[in-house]
């Protein structure tokens, strides 16, 4: 809920916003009327995927900021399953 | 394992709230409280037979998958009806991107709970505060209003921290991206498809005062954005 809060006041500032929310709490940019958000299915505390998985971290991060271009209120889910174990190393 | 003869009989509706900051505190099942006991069950039966069939092959994988079911129904049935989610708004704010993404300055913000070694914000005055800590005053957190992290993006990975009382932060500690996309966001930068990062990401700890942080605090930090001149926003909520 409080990014909800935040992403609202950041919009009505006038600036574009998007929030990556995991499915768990998928339900909240619908309520909250946030402009923008990309829901994934991954479990609570891995938002971007699995530590060391930066190719679906990153995947992610793009596919949010493909969502700034929308005309109108969107929100939408990433389509592939969380991964865990992934064999990249952590990058810190 | 310790007898338990000698220790009164606990029950069902006992264990399932020992994960939710009781004797089991463990924030990745602290979702068990809000079940029913026959579910409580179900998932015990699940998890034992994923467990089990993961021990011939190796595909831990279907025992993430049941976890994350039953974290994903669990919170979708607490929270998931509107009539009883506290913070509904009726309408939707949006502004236009004002220009290409290759053109514009991105900023970064997570209630993930990061802030730089040596720049605690140190909660309720106290210092070094640890994460078993932040988990046990997870009720002061909740009434107390939130403060901003500033995060410079050239902070070495090494010099972050996290602390958050309300989440499991076991992945985000292992590889903050998972939260806190800054190199990812940079990657980005240098090939062209957003303009530039903003100089500092900002995080907060999100399990905070929901009256006060509407009321007051996000609006305030929505000027204190504007005055990063960034052109959009990507928050992470964890």
């Amino acid at each position: 809920m409080s990014v909800g809060h935040v992403q609202r006041a950041v919009e009505l500032a006038g600036i574009p916003t998007v929030g990556i929310f995991v499915k768990s709490f998928g339900h909240i940019p619908g309520l909250m009327g946030v402009a923008r958000a990309l829901i994934t299915p991954h479990p609570m505390g891995r938002p971007l995927g699995a530590p060391g998985d930066g190719e679906r971290q990153l995947s992610v991060v793009q596919a949010a900021l493909a969502l700034l271009s929308t005309e109108e209120p969107t929100i939408t889910e990433y389509p592939q399953p969380y991964r865990p174990g992934a064999p990249t190393a952590f990058s810190g | 394992m310790e007898s338990s003869a000698k220790n009164p009989a606990e029950t069902i509706e006992e264990l399932r709230k020992s994960f939710f900051y009781g004797s089991r505190s463990n924030l990745n099942f602290k979702f068990l409280k809000d079940l029913s006991d026959t579910d409580f069950a179900k998932f015990l039966s699940d998890m034992l037979d994923a467990v089990g069939k993961t021990t011939d092959d190796g595909d831990a994988g279907r025992v993430v998958d049941v976890a994350y079911r039953w974290q994903v129904d669990a919170y979708g049935g607490h929270l998931g009806d509107p009539a009883d989610f506290p913070h509904r708004y009726a309408d939707t704010p949006f502004t236009a991107l004002p220009k290409p993404l290759s053109e514009c300055r991105v900023g970064l913000l997570t209630s993930s709970g990061h802030f730089v070694d040596g720049d605690d914000p140190e909660p309720f005055g106290e210092q070094a505060m640890t994460q078993k800590d932040a988990e046990g005053r997870i009720g002061e957190f909740l009434r107390a209003a939130p403060e901003l992290s500033t995060i410079p993006v050239t902070t070495q990975a090494e010099q972050l921290r996290v602390r958050h009382g309300g989440y499991p932060v076991q992945a985000v500690a292992a590889d903050h991206q998972v939260a806190l996309p800054i190199q990812h966001l940079q990657e980005l930068a240098a090939s062209g498809e957003i303009g530039e990062v903003a100089s500092s990401a900002y995080s907060f700890v999100g399990a905070t005062s929901q009256v006060r942080l509407k009321k007051d605090i996000a609006p305030q930090w929505a000027e204190q954005l504007r005055g990063d001149e960034i052109d959009v926003l990507l928050l992470v909520p964890v």
